[in-house]
């Protein structure tokens, strides 16, 4: 059977993460944990200006928003820039990958970021201290607590039920 | 008395290096290594000299006047920094310069055509920030910085890697007013000889300021930041800055005959290294010892990489062109005759549709339509030269056929309005009589009405007939079956 069309995972990304994800930063996060958890696959990350970023789901929910899968709003950040939050219809039936999508959604976006940050970097970029080398990457994210906060809330994603165990990290 | 080192370039004429400052020795020790040295080999704009013929500026010209604008920036940030009373972090100012310098170091031959190969073979050493930070951390580049400081290395490397400013000093290297983009659209405007896309530099910088401006992630705020801003009286010319860059996408970077190349360089390059690595070396009709029998049987091996650029594989060409395989050798034929296959250009047939739509709903539904019949005419085009063509497994046993329909997507934004995914520091603002700085997106209507530039395109073989017809019908069926959608409700999910 031939693989989901890119778009079509992608919608469903925000469908399992309860019919909404709140900025475009968050997404991408959501998306690549899914995928180090192993509930996602087809997506190529790498790492971008805001940690990993897979340039394929951006052109995926785009496409996912012309077929009327998704729809996507942009709003005004109390900092002055713009947002996008994406809605579709949430799941009906509730499994191990809607609690953790869920969970994931949930988390401030910067903290995830940083989270997603540091696993990738632990997965993919094999490094030794991943927290470490995120705060070097991140030196004006981890300020003001973030990290430590991005640390508990891996923690929690951590201890969910996956296919495929996230590093053991934090 | 000392002699000053000088380098006569074609933009910016004498770029000199100062021989009684320490830093900027060690800079031209850099300049001197192996790796450096290497960047003569790789031209700037890859095949756009098959369109272009004077475009043969190497990545070495480049990286060189990228060094001088980040210094001439960084002049106008210690004059801020010392009219506010306020101190100089020079040893921040040195990781930036440095880090301008060396930000291209890695590129592999043709630049991004090789990107596409390492990302479709997953090669970690064809991703040039890979090769970048491998070479700046590893090399003898890593021995000349020693000299600046123990942990000078890591830190130029991390500037490159972090792709974002962490302080002004680093929106030299990484900014909408970045170096590196000021010297390559005028370096590669004045080696194309394209007359569109000129910008007014010196007035630019002459306005260019400093402004404390807030960021944030998603809905999220964070400490606001210091970069460049300009002044009002800069507005026509930030104008201009943005429309060059938009004009030089389609006619410079994206051009339809570029792309042919680049395209047929895909298809030769992974037909060759799936060869290579499933022990057909002698179908290539490349020495076992040439660097991209190399490369390809140990690809994560950073030597490896570095053996690699424009030279040789211009010099494996003749090799290539009378291999046994009869893709690479069509290939090879086709980039040493510069017999490219002819573009259909798809877009504007997309584009050409008349939509039933009136009124605000119509752009929002036209460019939707757009995107719906583009994925669907990809992924058939795709279907049916994967069906046509002989199989890209690396075995010669298989159909050798290389791939019939070459289908190329591409799209750049050249300005994205003030939103999270790029951040204050990637745009242009501008200082408003109130003293605010405000996104040029929002001061400028024709800056508001920048669309991003797409292209879809398949290349066919000219004498291939079955093919042409082949994307002509498959496009008529998805404006059909589209237009069928129009009339008969709201389309099909997926």
């Amino acid at each position: 059977m031939p693989d989901k069309p890119d778009h079509q995972k992608a919608a469903e990304i925000v469908r399992d993460a309860g019919g909404t994800i709140v900025g475009r930063t968050r997404l991408q996060k959501v998306a690549c944990l899914l995928q180090l958890a192993g509930f996602e696959d087809g997506f190529r990350f790498g790492y971008h200006h805001y940690g990993p970023y897979s340039e394929e789901l951006t052109d995926a929910i785009r496409v996912a928003e012309a077929f009327d899968l998704v729809s996507a709003e942009d709003r005004r950040a109390s900092w002055g820039g713009v947002y996008t939050v994406f809605t579709s219809t949430p799941a009906s039936q509730a499994d191990d990958r809607t609690r953790f999508a869920q969970a994931a959604a949930q988390i401030d976006s910067i903290e995830l970021e940083l989270a997603a940050t540091a696993a990738y970097l632990a997965v993919v970029e094999k490094a030794p201290n991943p927290w470490e080398e995120t705060a070097r990457r991140k030196p004006d994210k981890v300020a003001d607590g973030r990290l430590e906060r991005a640390k508990t809330a891996y923690r929690q994603l951590h201890a969910m039920k996956t296919r495929k165990k996230l590093p053991k990290i934090a | 008395m000392l002699k000053c080192q000088r380098i006569r370039d074609p933009l910016h004429n004498l770029i000199e290096f100062d021989p009684t400052d320490q830093f900027e020795q060690v800079l031209w020790q850099v300049i001197g290594s192996r790796s450096f040295q290497r960047l003569r080999r790789i031209r700037q704009l890859g095949f756009s000299e098959l369109v272009y013929p004077g475009a043969t500026h190497t990545r070495f010209a480049h990286s060189i006047g990228v060094f001088h604008t980040a210094r001439r920036l960084m002049t106008l940030i210690r004059q801020h920094v010392k009219l506010h009373g306020g101190q100089v972090k020079e040893h921040q100012l040195q990781v930036a310069l440095a880090a301008a310098l060396v930000h291209d170091i890695g590129h592999g031959m043709f630049s991004h055509a090789f990107e596409d190969i390492g990302k479709a073979l997953n090669l970690k050493m064809a991703h040039h920030e890979e090769v970048s930070d491998a070479i700046i951390r590893s090399s003898e580049i890593r021995e000349a910085f020693t000299e600046l400081g123990p942990s000078f290395v890591d830190e130029v490397a991390d500037v490159i890697k972090r792709g974002r400013p962490g302080n002004l000093y680093d929106a030299v290297v990484s900014s909408q007013f970045d170096a590196d983009r000021l010297d390559y659209m005028r370096r590669d405007r004045l080696m194309t000889g394209v007359q569109n896309s000129g910008i007014d530099f010196d007035w630019l910088l002459a306005n260019l300021e400093i402004g404390e401006v807030k960021i944030g992630v998603d809905d999220q705020p964070l400490r606001p930041i210091e970069t460049f801003v300009l002044g009002p009286k800069a507005f026509h010319a930030a104008e201009t800055y943005i429309l060059a860059l938009f004009q030089l996408y389609p006619t410079v970077y994206h051009h339809k005959t570029t792309r042919a190349a680049e395209k047929v360089f895909s298809a030769l390059m992974l037909r060759l290294i799936r060869l290579i690595r499933n022990k057909h070396v002698k179908k290539t009709g490349l020495p076992k010892a040439h660097p991209f029998i190399r490369f390809a049987q140990d690809s994560d091996n950073l030597q490896h990489a570095l053996a690699l650029d424009d030279a040789v594989f211009w010099g494996a060409l003749p090799l290539m062109a009378e291999a046994d395989d009869q893709v690479i050798r069509s290939c090879a034929c086709r980039l040493r005759d510069r017999k490219l296959p002819k573009c259909i250009d798809i877009y504007d047939r997309l584009v050409a549709e008349p939509g039933t739509e009136t009124g605000t709903a119509y752009l929002v539904e036209a460019k939707k339509r757009l995107e719906r019949l583009t994925a669907a005419i990809r992924i058939r085009l795709t279907e049916w030269s994967d069906t046509n063509s002989g199989k890209q497994t690396g075995s010669p046993e298989e159909t050798d056929v290389a791939p019939r329909i070459l289908v190329d997507f591409a799209s750049r934004t050249p300005y994205k309005p003030f939103r999270q995914t790029t951040g204050p520091l990637n745009q242009i603002l501008i200082r408003g009589a109130d003293n605010v700085p405000r996104d040029m997106a929002h001061c400028s209507p024709v800056v508001a009405a920048i669309e991003e530039f797409k292209l879809f395109r398949a290349y066919v073989d000219n004498t291939d007939q079955e093919a042409k017809q082949a994307v002509d019908a498959i496009i008529a069926e998805e404006l059909g079956r589209e237009r069928h959608a129009r009339q008969t409700g709201p389309s099909e999910s997926g």
